[in-house]
């Protein structure tokens, strides 16, 4: 009983920046309810310096070694670790670009973005079928939540849309787990008991187990078939919401999935091949996403599709099924979330200036908001995968690694994913172009309002746009750090 | 002097810069600031031509380690900065100074917002010299893929009514044709590895050591000993047709041509003369710099299909050209059929074929400058390129008329020119090649004679009927005044050397040809290693 109440309060003293969001999101409420003037920019800050803080902690504490906690639940790698400090960035920014709510409600916006956060790092860290779907749904309840925040008819639908598609999702979720715990008789995924019980194993159920459970990691990070959500939520929650859930979510999804794949791949000694289900997946997000894209007309649409591209090209380092695949998926990872949000930061500017908002209404706004227009147009180049931006650089490493892993199995579908997905890229430039065209190229046929410089906004989005460039030029830095992250199952 | 090719390179970039923090309301500021940069660049290359020597391979070279990447089990990967000139780069390199200093001074009337203008014209000018001098081939890629951008927003916000869609077209076009060239380039790094670290196993994106068979790993896809095939093709050969697409979609050549003419009609008239000049000239460089040397065994496997590919852009475009209305399309056809030449003397792997061919892009390079210059000066007085529209201009603009003469001769081949040169020696190499490697056979470089003829017929058929003949001018308020200063300052430049690299053959040769000679040479003895 000693024993276990020491290994319960190391196990916490190892989560402090995990304890500093809890704390953080019930301070929040609770100012929420008392606080009367000022009451967002206060919480605003609060939030600021909560995340903050846990990321220095986290640098601080970067582990070099894995812990095991709480009996086997979770673990503390650098692996974990790494996605944390991605899931708290995404926080900072999306707190950043979030504008007063309506109806006097920043207190619940803010705390909901506390416990997309928090479920998220726990979901990276989890290693038992329990903890993930905890943690899972406390991201799911809590971005079902947000979308709705525009409240009027639209967000609403969109927010419901959400909340059936990712019920039902996390209903095949259970039901899978269920198989597969019925089979390996544990629940986590991790140890071995799992493995040499799966492995003699050759029924069927145990694909279909697989499978759904799949289906929960996938419908997060919105690879397709499991995408027909995000139109939909994308265009009608609010940008910063839209910005925030297309990103941590997503990357709390990769997460759990490459720890999950990678236990379901038995090592490589599961009967059932699993590359090719995720190369499958892959290539169908590519597909799927940017020729759906292709068709919008209105920009947040149309970054949903990307976004469901996007799942594309990182699910190409989980299909490597090795250590340098997952490096540079890693890697991607963090240019996914520059570039996403630079993209994201700048409709912002431009949706909050104008009333009506389809690609068309662009038109001839780039001379007038210059730094925006400059802003969106290195983030779609940098999400196209163009030098000179860090995206040129994250889709050369991993179509790189995909190359090697071909190299090494010589499975066509490999060799059939790289060529697609390098093909991709013309298709996606296509849409993505769609913006800058009619920013810079189309003049607009009626006067232009003179906008209001939005100075926070343009020096967030600069700094963003210097950091794509400057991680083009010397990815070195954060490649070196990634690479001696140590990923043990 | 040390980095010569650096502040080459970076000059206009960091004009470009600097540009960028001056207001907008200082108009003309930026072209003679853009001007200002070109002159800095003149002086460098004056400064590159006296250190350069004639039989020393690549010089002047500049290497920095720039990406370093532990890939674990996969050894590491290696990208550098890594420039240098060669008798391949150096005419390239002064061609594209000159040409982009009159770039400039050919803007010189541009009206609409000239900042963004200039800004990206610098840019555009980084990324050319860029590419010519990078020996590593993902820094050629990224040179490469920058030029696109500023080209898109060149054309399409200062370009004419179709202007959005010859933009597009253009990006996607070649857009495509560096994602295959991006595909072969990922599929050789992990393919090649640095001989000079061994035994550790270094990834490196040198096209010198690319260009060593003996340093492709053994076992890898792109190995010579590979067995792997995919459908009719090894992988090795594969790779040769993707870059061969990737760069003849550049250059261009028939079927994958069909961006450019949209893309000329529509572009300014400075653009268009970037376009021509330069940026179709790195087909042609692509094959000789990495496509040829890196997959020498796979060029001769197909060098039937390069040397007909290059017939028949030359047949195709000028018949094209020959039906043309629009004066700018005619040069842009008549490109198409000049950048077959280039590709037929490339198939031919002579010495006299590859010489040819590099004179022929050098001199095309002038040509084609001076011929879009020319329409330019016409648009400019009319707003219209219609042949028809026009009639006897000889009587009202003399000195026009002459420089256009010069043009249309020095295009149509007419000895004592820059073009003849280029083309009598591809023709000397493509009637070697059937006795001497038997690589392309005799007809058709017989065939090609016929783009001659017919060349021939289109510039003179539109000489006759635009400047010769009653004197009228279907636009009627236009004044049709001779060349003012700025278009004699742009056009005698080239005229003279048109005549100069004409005459005198010899001092281009004298950089050219120990590059042609080492090329073919190593070029089947790297073959013969590979198919012994």
């Amino acid at each position: 009983m000693n024993e276990q109440l020491q290994h319960i309060a190391e196990s916490v003293s190892l989560l402090i920046p995990e304890v500093i969001i809890s704390a953080s999101l019930l301070i929040t409420i609770l100012l929420g309810l008392t606080l009367k003037t000022n009451k967002h920019s206060i919480l605003k800050f609060i939030s600021l310096a909560s995340y903050s803080v846990s990321i220095f902690l986290l640098f601080q504490n970067f582990p070099d070694k894995p812990t095991i906690l709480f009996g086997g639940m979770m673990r503390v790698d650098e692996f974990s670790s790494y996605f944390k400090i991605l899931f708290l960035t995404g926080g900072i920014l999306g707190v950043l670009i979030s504008g007063p709510q309506k109806d006097d409600t920043s207190a619940e916006y803010f705390s909901l973005f506390y416990a997309v956060i928090l479920g998220a790092c726990l979901l990276a860290a989890s290693l038992n079928f329990i903890m993930v779907l905890l943690s899972l749904e406390l991201i799911s309840l809590s971005s079902y939540l947000l979308a709705g925040f525009g409240f009027d008819k639209k967000s609403a639908e969109g927010s419901l849309k959400y909340f059936l598609f990712g019920t039902v999702a996390t209903a095949c979720m259970i039901y899978g787990i269920s198989i597969l715990y019925g089979f390996a008789g544990t629940l986590d995924f991790s140890s071995n008991l799992f493995v040499t019980n799966s492995i003699a194993l050759t029924s069927p159920l145990l694909l279909t187990g697989g499978l759904l459970t799949l289906a929960g990691f996938l419908f997060k990070i919105t690879a397709v078939p499991f995408h027909l959500w995000a139109p939909d939520v994308y265009e009608s929650a609010p940008t910063p919401v839209v910005a925030f859930i297309s990103v941590v979510p997503k990357l709390a999804g990769i997460a759990v999935l490459t720890r999950f794949t990678l236990a379901i791949n038995l090592f490589g000694q599961s009967g059932y091949n699993w590359h090719i289900i995720l190369a499958v997946i892959s290539l169908i997000s590519m597909l799927v996403g940017n020729l759906s894209a292709i068709a919008q007309t209105n920009p947040k649409r149309m970054l949903a599709y990307s976004s469901v591209a996007q799942s594309g090209f990182l699910l190409i380092g989980l299909v490597t099924f090795s250590i340098e695949g997952i490096h540079v998926m890693l890697f991607y990872s963090a240019i996914f979330l520059v570039m996403n949000y630079l993209v994201f930061i700048a409709l912002n500017q431009f949706e909050n200036a104008k009333d009506q908002f389809d690609i068309p209404s662009f038109a001839g706004l780039g001379a007038s908001s210059i730094i925006p227009s400059i802003a969106i147009l290195t983030g779609l180049l940098s999400l196209t995968g163009l030098p000179p931006t860090a995206g040129f650089t994250a889709k050369l490493f991993i179509f790189g690694s995909l190359w090697g892993s071909y190299q090494q199995s010589g499975e066509l579908i490999l060799l059939v994913l790289f060529v697609t997905g390098l093909l991709n890229t013309v298709i996606s430039l296509f849409f993505y172009m769609k913006i800058p065209y009619y920013l810079f190229l189309k003049e607009n046929p009626g006067t232009i309002k003179s906008q209001k410089i939005d100075f926070a906004g343009n020096l967030l989005s600069l700094m963003l746009v210097i950091l794509l460039f400057y991680l083009f030029i010397n990815p070195n830095g954060l490649m070196g750090w990634i690479n001696k992250i140590t990923f043990v199952l | 002097m040390q980095h010569l090719l650096s502040y080459l390179i970076f000059t206009p970039l960091l004009a470009a810069v600097i540009a960028l923090l001056i207001p907008s309301s200082q108009k003309n500021f930026f072209r003679v600031f853009a001007l200002g940069a070109s002159v800095i660049q003149l002086v460098v290359v004056v400064l590159i031509m006296q250190a350069y020597k004639h039989h020393a391979g690549i010089q002047l070279t500049e290497r920095f380690s720039w990406i370093n990447m532990e890939l674990g089990q996969w050894g590491s990967m290696q990208a550098e900065y890594f420039v240098a000139l060669d008798g391949l780069s150096l005419p390239m390199v002064v061609l594209s100074v000159c040409i982009m200093a009159i770039a400039v001074i050919s803007s010189w009337t541009i009206n609409k917002s000239q900042k963004g203008y200039f800004i990206l014209l610098l840019i555009l000018n980084s990324a050319i010299i860029g590419s010519f001098c990078a020996l590593d081939f993902l820094l050629f890629y990224v040179f490469f893929e920058f030029m696109l951008l500023p080209m898109y927003f060149l054309i399409g916000i200062w370009g004419g009514p179709r202007r959005e869609y010859a933009s597009i077209k253009f990006f996607l076009y070649t857009l495509f044709g560096s994602i295959l060239i991006l595909i072969v380039i990922i599929g050789l790094y992990l393919s090649v590895q640095d001989p000079t670290s061994a035994p550790q196993l270094v990834h490196t994106f040198n096209v010198l050591h690319m260009q060593n068979p003996e340093n492709i790993i053994p076992g890898s896809v792109l190995s010579v000993d590979s067995t792997n095939v995919l459908g009719p093709y090894s992988f090795r050969l594969w790779a040769f047709l993707l870059l061969f697409i990737g760069f003849a979609i550049k250059l261009p050549a028939v079927p994958l041509h069909t961006w450019l003419p949209d893309a000329h009609v529509e572009a300014p008239t400075p653009v268009s003369v970037i376009l021509a000049a330069l940026l179709l000239k790195f087909g042609g460089y692509g094959l000789l710099r990495f496509a040829y040397p890196i997959f020498p065994d796979s060029a001769i496997y197909f060098s039937w299909l390069v040397g007909f590919t290059g017939l028949v852009s030359i047949i195709y475009g000028a018949l094209n050209a020959l039906s043309s209305k629009d004066l700018k399309r005619l040069i842009a056809y008549s490109s198409v059929s000049h950048m077959g030449f280039v590709l037929l003397g490339i198939a031919a792997a002579t010495v006299e074929g590859i010489a040819g061919a590099m004179y022929q892009m050098f001199s095309h390079g002038i040509l084609s400058a001076m011929l879009f210059l020319i329409a330019g000066v016409l648009y400019d007085r009319t707003g219209d390129r219609l042949i028809t529209s026009y009639s006897g201009l000889a009587t009202k603009m003399k000195v026009y008329t002459g420089f256009v003469l010069v043009a249309f001769f020095a295009s149509l081949g007419l000895p004592g020119f820059a073009g003849f040169i280029g083309e009598v020696l591809i023709f000397f190499g493509a009637f070697l090649s059937q006795q001497t490697n038997g690589l392309i056979p005799g007809w058709m470089a017989i065939t090609a004679m016929l783009g001659l003829l017919l060349g021939a017929g289109y510039f003179l058929w539109t000489l006759q009927r635009m400047f010769f003949g009653p004197y009228a001018v279907k636009v009627p308020a236009a004044e049709m005044n001779d060349l003012d200063q700025r278009e004699y300052v742009m056009l005698l430049p080239l005229a003279l050397a048109a005549l100069f690299f004409g005459i005198l053959p010899q001092t281009l040769l004298n950089y050219i040809n120990p590059f042609a000679q080492e090329f073919v040479e190593s070029l089947f003895l790297a073959a013969s290693f590979i198919n012994p």
